[in-house]
């Protein structure tokens, strides 16, 4: 038998049934940045990195001194020195970066957890207790991961760390020190109070509201328009980051070890792909429907013609 | 190729000596399985913040699963299709499918961090619905299961066909009940894989910038699907050819070339997609960039469409080029499948990765427990057609045939062309 185009049509038809659709469906949509949502501005030509805020993230958190080079199970705050392909006007050949987790706006670690270990503080599955909503802090509920580790695969900064030693393994990332908040506060500091912010000692680090965060950050370059390269880097990249950085001009922020994301996240990308076939449920449905039919069709006649002599009802 | 084949359980003990080596590898998978829960994931594997998923994910979920397809493909051709000639090979691909996938949903067991909390899955309030992850979890457990009651009617057969009256009366009314059920069950199995192979695919779109942009694509749910379905044909002919030499299993060549001629489409359909979407997406100059990326690309190429000229083309219909297109066709997605996983993807700078011994042991393991089970289901079910005129020839019946007619043929002739033992 030659493959009859029949065939080749009902099996186009089948196969492309629930996959071909996403052109139809829509994406689920942009998500904007919180109001209220608190991060950080890391301000790189600031930076004398003496690492204080790495001492202070370690003593706010309980982890050991390890004398850290990276982010690690252990390490939730890192300042790392950067070589620059050109050396500055001056003469600077090297970088400072500061990273931690980037608490963004459409986190792709959040979109892939599969019971919300990973979420938006108050946007969870669960309350871990005394979460507000609106502050857009990503938090890490141990109780509800399966330590599947797709938010190491998702997290396109490679930020969340895992115990690669433990029997009990944890994901160990920053929480913004959303427990250091004073409650009895009004504003940022009574929703978080980042231990590595408070200890900086030359202004390169600052906590706050993001909307607050943005227009400093827009300020100082106002100010000394030569002095930096002229980017926030997370107001827009990968859907927003409520970390944000500045860089010295000249300074690219790649070469500081960020990716070049687009401005839309990729959690919307993949869930648009992803779930978009499925057009909330009615293309399994239907597909299901369609495929009792056939089967339950096809099957009887087959077993009429190719099998008389079996005792079947 | 009207028949009267049935399936029927092969003949033979069961510990014989692969057997032994199969369990004594699964042994070892064992092992370090036990250690693993003791002293941590990175106690017996290479795996770091960089390739957190090592090769469990990738092979024994991503490339186990993919094998397990030919379930799926072969019932699409069968019963979505109504190409009834199909039949024979559905409960050897079924079975190999709920094997396939139970070892992979077994892994994943293994390679979870906090398995304990697994319990919660079963509770819908607490899904994150934008998880492709939750939706391939929450999909291969629910196929898992529809796969081991499609191979309940081999019980049931085994049951209704047995000397003790009571177990055949059970047999014949269950398997009569189970049969109304059936077309239901089928329809699920189709739409279960249609979701979470795409879905598998979809995993990797959130990587985003970690993966390699010649395999980074919002089309990989699609391409995975396609995949999925070729490299499930291609296990199934290899399946059937090991089958056939080492239990005289029914073997129909012209049923085999159909098939393999659908899957050279498939293939062909997939490096269209493929090669249609680079072009597509302004990756073209990509290919002009001689890398080690571009290398594995070539590769994965070649793999798709040397196969898909040996499926379509007349001249090399023969049995064995199309037994070599169908094991190359399995390489080649597993290599694609494993590519977007692993090999091109890249965390940051400061990772590298290559698998601990451990972590071989608990894939070559797992694997060898699985073909450990197929051998032993297929003695004890009605699983394999062992009817077609040269097997029976070899079979049992051929044995006893010849001990009756023994008298008639002159002493001292041997029968030359008395067909292997089936064992
Ligand atoms: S930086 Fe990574 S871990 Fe932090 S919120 Fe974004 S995706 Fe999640
Ligand atoms: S490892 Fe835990 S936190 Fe990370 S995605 Fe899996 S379940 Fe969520
Ligand atoms: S906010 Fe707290 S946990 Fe996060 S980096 Fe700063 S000190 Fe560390």
């Amino acid at each position: 038998m030659l493959v009859s185009r029949r065939l080749l049509l009902q099996g186009a038809a089948v196969a492309g049934a629930s996959t071909v659709l996403p052109g139809k469906a829509q994406a689920r949509g942009k998500v904007e940045p919180l109001e209220e949502a608190v991060g950080m501005l890391y301000d790189s030509t600031h930076c004398v990195g003496c690492g204080g805020c790495v001492a202070a993230c370690k003593e706010a958190n309980g982890l050991p001194w390890d004398e850290p080079t990276d982010l690690s199970n252990t390490t939730r705050s890192i300042v790392k020195t950067r070589r620059l392909a050109v050396p500055l006007r001056n003469g600077e050949a090297s970088a400072f970066v500061k990273r931690q987790c980037m608490h963004c706006v459409d986190p792709s670690c959040v979109s892939v957890c599969m019971l919300g270990a990973l979420h938006k503080e108050g946007q969870g599955k669960r309350d871990m207790g005394g979460e507000r909503k609106g502050t857009g802090i990503v938090l890490y509920d141990e109780d509800l991961c399966l330590g599947c580790r797709y938010c190491q695969i998702a997290c396109a900064f490679a930020i969340p760390r895992f115990e690669w030693r433990e029997a009990f393994p944890h994901i160990v990332k920053c929480e913004l020190c959303r427990k250091r908040a004073d409650p009895t506060r009004e504003g940022a500091l009574g929703v978080a109070n980042p231990a590595c912010c408070q200890v900086c000692p030359a202004g390169a680090l600052v906590y706050g509201r993001r909307v607050d965060l943005l227009a400093e950050a827009r300020r100082r370059m106002a100010a000394e328009p030569a002095r930096y390269n002229g980017k926030i880097f997370g107001e827009k990249d990968g859907g927003g980051t409520q970390a944000l950085y500045l860089a010295a001009a000249g300074v690219t922020f790649k070469e500081l070890g960020f990716p070049d994301l687009p401005d839309g996240s990729y959690a919307n990308a993949s869930e648009s792909a992803s779930h978009a076939p499925y057009l909330n449920g009615v293309a399994p449905i239907a597909l299901y429907a369609v495929a009792a039919y056939l089967v339950r069709r096809n099957k009887k006649a087959q077993e009429g013609a190719e099998r008389p002599e079996e005792p079947r009802k | 190729m009207t028949t009267h084949a049935r399936p029927r359980a092969i003949a033979g003990g069961l510990l014989d000596r692969p057997m032994i080596w199969l369990l004594a590898l699964f042994g070892i998978a064992e092992a370090v399985i036990s250690y693993r829960f003791l002293a941590g994931i990175g106690s017996v594997s290479n795996m770091n913040d960089g390739y957190t998923w090592g090769i469990w994910e990738p092979v024994n979920v991503v490339v186990f699963t993919g094998i397990g397809a030919g379930a799926y493909s072969v019932g699409l051709l069968c019963y979505l299709l109504n190409r009834g000639k199909y039949h024979p090979l559905i409960r050897p691909a079924v079975l190999l499918a709920a094997i396939a996938y139970s070892l992979g949903g077994a892994s994943i067991v293994v390679a979870l961090g906090r398995p304990w909390n697994m319990y919660l899955l079963a509770l819908p309030p607490l899904w994150n619905l934008s998880s492709v992850l939750l939706e391939v979890a929450v999909c291969v457990v629910a196929y898992v299961c529809v796969l081991w009651i499609e191979l309940l009617p081999a019980v049931f057969d085994d049951a209704a066909g047995s000397a003790s009256r009571v177990r055949s009366a059970w047999g014949k009314r269950w398997g009569g009940r189970l049969a109304k059920a059936m077309p239901y069950v089928i329809a699920l199995a189709m739409l279960l894989p249609t979701m979470h192979q795409s879905s598998l695919g979809g995993l990797m779109i959130v990587a985003g910038p970690k993966l390699h942009p010649l395999w980074h694509t919002t089309l990989l749910p699609l391409l995975a699907l396609v995949s999925c379905m070729s490299m499930g044909l291609g296990a199934v002919v290899v399946l059937t050819a090991v089958m056939k030499h080492t239990w005289s299993a029914r073997h129909d060549n012209e049923l085999l070339a159909d098939m393999s001629k659908v899957n050279g489409l498939l293939l062909l359909l997939f490096v269209a997609l493929r090669l249609g979407d680079i072009a597509f997406q302004g990756k073209l100059h990509l290919l002009a960039v001689p890398d080690f990326y571009l290398m594995v690309f070539v590769l994965e190429l070649a793999l798709f469409l040397f196969p898909a000229f040996l499926f379509l083309t007349r001249r090399v219909q023969q049995n064995r080029a199309r037994v070599l297109g169908a094991l190359l066709t399995v390489v080649g997605c597993s290599l694609w499948r494993i590519d977007a996983f692993l090999t091109c993807y890249n965390a940051g700078e400061s990772w590298s990765y290559w698998p601990s011994l451990g972590e071989i042991a608990v894939t070559v393991g797992m694997a060898a427990f699985g073909v450990a089970v197929f051998i032993a289901v297929s003695k004890i079910f009605p699983v394999v057609e062992v009817g077609d005129p040269a097997a029976i020839r070899a079979g049992h019946e051929a044995d006893l045939r010849s001990l009756r007619t023994r008298p008639a043929t002159p002493p001292g002739t041997s029968n030359p062309s008395r067909p292997r033992s089936p064992r």
